[in-house]
């Protein structure tokens, strides 16, 4: 499991656990990871992640063009994995959770136990902005030799 | 705002090539997916038509490598062209960090890049975010067709550079240009990063 902040990890860990899903993540509206679990490579993590917001993204200005409101939760049931995806409110703005389950669970106890981790992040999250951090004096020095290293230019 | 993991010291930064369409922004993308090491990138996926055209957006992750400590990744998303897409290009420039305008410079394309600067210009500010606040970069695409019927990239930079931010001649197809338009935005977004502190 990796997460951006530390509060977020005991909700997330006790969600896996109890709901028995393969795969959770949790991201920003834009399609930033927050915490993951059940990824092997961070790259693949920012790949599910773009694809989850888009899919909230979209649905949500489907819901506006209807004049619907908003819509709830994104399900697809594949004929060995699900996929739920729902989008919730935190102090810093909207969030996207994710989760993959597989025959071992159902949808009812992955919506139910989900329900509860909106909850535990919505009590855990820091009432104040987290402590701001000034990046090292080095910084840009550093920066154009790894993009010199990269780009090899 | 790029995402700034301090536990693990890690950054993350969303850049948007925005454009007309046939403009090149996929083409960006793929030549960067063909050259950038395989371990320093994930898969490229495409949503598009069956035609090929952007429907949705394009997005590659890379890694630029450890800077000063901080696990560098960058999301690079590119946006469908065609004008009726609108809804889907505010969705994808949504916390965008950075953007490349990529400009085709067919003389005849002039009209049509002008429309796309003036649409990345309103769903800008639609999120509350200025166009002369955003780190930007101009790309000016299809340098290598023949002189008459391409602008020169100082006829473009007089339309489109008001803020004489970075801009770079380019031949996307055959990578001339690629690099070093997204060294330019990389730079600018990081720069920007390392003078503001990060926030979650």
């Amino acid at each position: 499991m990796r997460t951006i902040e530390p509060w977020v990890e005991r909700p997330l860990t006790t969600f896996v656990a109890e709901a028995q899903v393969r795969v959770a993540l949790l991201m920003t509206s834009s399609g930033m990871v927050v915490a993951q679990h059940g990824f092997t490579r961070s790259l693949d993590v920012m790949t599910a992640a773009a694809l989850g917001a888009g899919i909230v993204a979209s649905t949500r200005e489907i819901a506006r063009e209807m004049n619907a409101g908003t819509f709830g939760a994104v399900v697809h049931q594949g004929p060995r994995l699900g996929v739920y995806l729902m989008p919730f409110e935190m102090p810093t703005g909207t969030w996207i959770g994710l989760a993959v389950f597989g025959p071992d669970t159902s949808l009812g106890i992955v919506q139910l136990f989900f329900g509860r981790l909106v909850d535990d992040l919505g009590r855990d999250a820091p009432r104040e902005a987290p402590a701001r951090q000034v990046l090292p004096e080095t910084f840009e020095d550093d920066l154009n030799q790894s993009l010199r290293a990269l780009f090899g230019r | 705002m790029p995402l700034v993991n301090l536990t693990a010291r890690e950054i993350t930064c969303k850049l948007v090539y925005y454009g007309p369409g046939r403009c090149g922004k996929t083409t960006n993308l793929q030549y960067i997916h063909g050259r950038v090491p395989e371990n320093r990138r994930g898969r490229m996926v495409s949503l598009a038509t069956q035609s090929d055209r952007t429907l949705f957006f394009d997005f590659l992750p890379i890694e630029l490598g450890v800077i000063s400590g901080f696990t560098t990744r960058f999301q690079l998303y590119t946006v469908p062209g065609q004008v009726y897409y609108n809804a889907t290009r505010r969705l994808v420039l949504q916390g965008a960090d950075g953007v490349v305008f990529v400009a085709d410079s067919q003389a005849r394309r002039f009209d049509e890049n002008v429309e796309s600067f003036k649409n990345l210009q309103d769903n800008l500010l639609e999120q509350g975010v200025d166009i002369r606040q955003i780190p930007l970069v101009l790309q000016y695409n299809k340098q290598d067709l023949p002189p008459d019927l391409i602008l020169s990239p100082a006829e473009l930079d007089d339309t489109f550079n008001f803020r004489s931010v970075p801009s770079l001649p380019a031949d996307a197809l055959h990578g001339t240009g690629v690099f070093e338009t997204l060294k330019a935005l990389s730079t600018v977004v990081l720069q920007r990063l390392a003078a503001r502190p990060p926030s979650l």
